[in-house]
């Protein structure tokens, strides 16, 4: 224990000379130019391009749960034809980055069809189909987390569950899903976090989400460091609230079983 | 009960589970299978009870003849109770929850009905003090008079149990059995396999000897394992009663 103390600490020392060292140095090279009343001015379009992060966060989380579920179910599916395009697809899908997604997604496919009919319904089309794109893209990733979730409850809780005469569907309901919920809850809550982050992507179809503003603000003001510390704040006051949530889950769940 | 069993077939893969069974039961309260490990007793428990279809061969019980449609086998299995082995409950509901869900969701009774119900169920098998513990809290012996608890509260007509004893060690067996026999004296019907020969004899107004797919043979239990007649009975049982 004490040597271990005494390990700790010098470790820790050393980290924070390391830590000053750097934050000193950068900060003289700015020093003069970093001006927060820059950041300040712009804090309308900051603010608003966090509350569109937050929306699309939210709303891609809901869209990627219907997503995740149809491939899960279609990857279950009794029919081959639906499996086996559900597992194309899901691969096709997993392994293409998201930036190709977008773009290919907006400008070649929904930009061309859907566009006009959604910008003269007054909507706006690409916060729309870049959510739908990036619940497409999480779904594929929840879709395997929930089947890994299914798949892992005993062929016995299946039989019981119909023994006892429930429905297919209240099979899923009362006994598969709270049991697999309970187990992939923490993968979920980790999924959010990365979807957070993904949809700063947006930005290359330009929806004006967090990022985006971010980044118009800086070039149009030559900001530097006060630019870039709200941009990761902003990020992480969203990320580490799931994060902290995903390990409570898994704790509490962890006492429950 | 009745039943009528006629050259049933039900095939895994190459294995003939179970290969030309026929068996006729006119009037029993407590019909047992026994048999050697691998026999078919099981599986032969899973088609009468509803749970799977056999490939070939009709069964009747109770005249009624089951079919192999999906939402016919449900309303069958509703009517019925079901036991297996092991690993019945569902982990993540309480005991009294267990028993309350299906009562509410399949049965259509409300909550609060559901609750008095699943209370009176527990009461009855001495486990009100349980009702609160999740199954994990419970020991095997506790689970599985939880798991018959279930299957009795919604009055079942047939209540199937498959080795309803054999995960748990010689006094959980003794609470679990005590309770099967207490039930067949209220006047349940029950289809049970088991390997517990004492109980077989003590417990069945009719039992069948399941091997190799067949009913080799099946007589009222004096006459079973007094004078069996199919000599792979008699080397099955001079084997199972030797200790
Ligand atoms: N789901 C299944 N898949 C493949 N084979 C199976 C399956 N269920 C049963 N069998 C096979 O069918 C045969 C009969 O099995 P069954 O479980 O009915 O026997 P049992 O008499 O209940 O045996 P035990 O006393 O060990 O429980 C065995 O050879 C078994 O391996
Ligand atoms: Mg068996």
């Amino acid at each position: 224990m004490k040597r271990h103390l005494l390990a700790n600490t010098l470790v820790a020392l050393a980290l924070v000379a390391l830590v000053g060292w750097l934050s000193t140095t950068v900060f003289a090279m700015l020093g003069t130019q970093t001006d927060w009343t820059k950041a300040w001015e712009y804090r309308e379009t900051l603010w608003r391009g966090w509350l569109v992060t937050l929306g699309i966060s939210i709303a891609a989380f809901c869209g990627s749960i219907v997503f995740g579920l149809l491939f899960m179910l279609g990857q279950r599916s009794p029919l081959v034809v639906v499996r086996w395009t559900c597992r194309a697809f899901l691969e096709f899908v997993r392994d293409t980055p998201l930036l190709v997604h977008l773009l290919f997604g907006y400008f070649v496919i929904f930009a061309p069809l859907i566009s006009r009919p959604l910008g003269e319904q007054g909507w706006d089309d690409k916060l729309l189909i870049g959510i739908l794109l990036l619940s497409v893209f999480e779904g594929a990733y929840l879709g395997e987390i929930l089947r890994g979730g299914v798949d892992s409850i005993p062929r016995t809780q299946w039989e019981s569950a119909r023994a006892v005469g429930f429905s297919k569907l209240q099979i899923y309901r009362y006994v598969i899903f709270p049991q697999a919920l309970r187990r992939v809850l923490p993968a979920m809550a980790g999924l959010f976090v990365s979807l957070i982050k993904d949809s700063s992507l947006l930005n290359v179809i330009g929806v004006a989400e967090y990022f985006y503003n971010t980044k118009n603000f800086i070039s149009r003001s030559y900001a530097g460091l006060e630019g870039y510390v709200p941009l990761a704040l902003g990020y992480l006051v969203l990320t580490l609230p799931v994060a902290w949530l995903s390990h409570w889950l898994e704790k509490r769940f962890r006492h429950e079983t | 009960m009745k039943l009528e069993a006629t050259s049933l077939v039900k095939t895994y893969g190459k294995t003939r589970a179970l290969d030309g069974l026929s068996l006729v039961v006119r009037d029993s309260r407590v019909l047992v299978f026994i048999g050697p490990s691998g026999g078919g007793k099981s599986t032969l428990l899973r088609v009468l009870g509803g749970l799977e279809t056999a490939d070939q061969g009709n069964v009747v019980v109770n005249g009624e003849t089951l079919t192999a449609d999906p939402a016919g086998l449900q309303a069958y299995r509703r009517k019925n109770g079901f036991l297996f082995q092991q690993f019945n409950l569902f982990p993540h509901l309480t005991a009294l929850r267990n028993i309350a869900l299906p009562l509410e969701k399949v049965h259509g009774h409300s909550p609060a009905d559901a609750r008095g119900m699943a209370e009176q169920a527990l009461d009855r098998f001495g486990l009100i003090d349980h009702g609160h513990k999740l199954p994990a809290q419970l020991s095997g012996g506790q689970q599985q008079r939880v798991g018959i608890a279930r299957a009795v509260a919604r009055k079942p007509e047939v209540l199937f149990l498959d080795e309803p004893t054999s995960a748990l060690d010689p006094e959980m067996t003794a609470e679990v059995l005590e309770l099967i026999q207490e039930l067949a004296e209220d006047g349940q019907d029950i289809i049970l396999s088991t390997h517990e020969m004492g109980f077989a004899k003590a417990v069945a107004d009719q039992v069948a000897f399941v091997a190799a797919g067949r009913i080799e043979e099946s007589a009222a239990p004096a006459g079973l394992f007094g004078d069996p007649q199919s000599p792979v009975c008699q080397r099955f049982l001079s084997k199972v009663m030797r200790y």
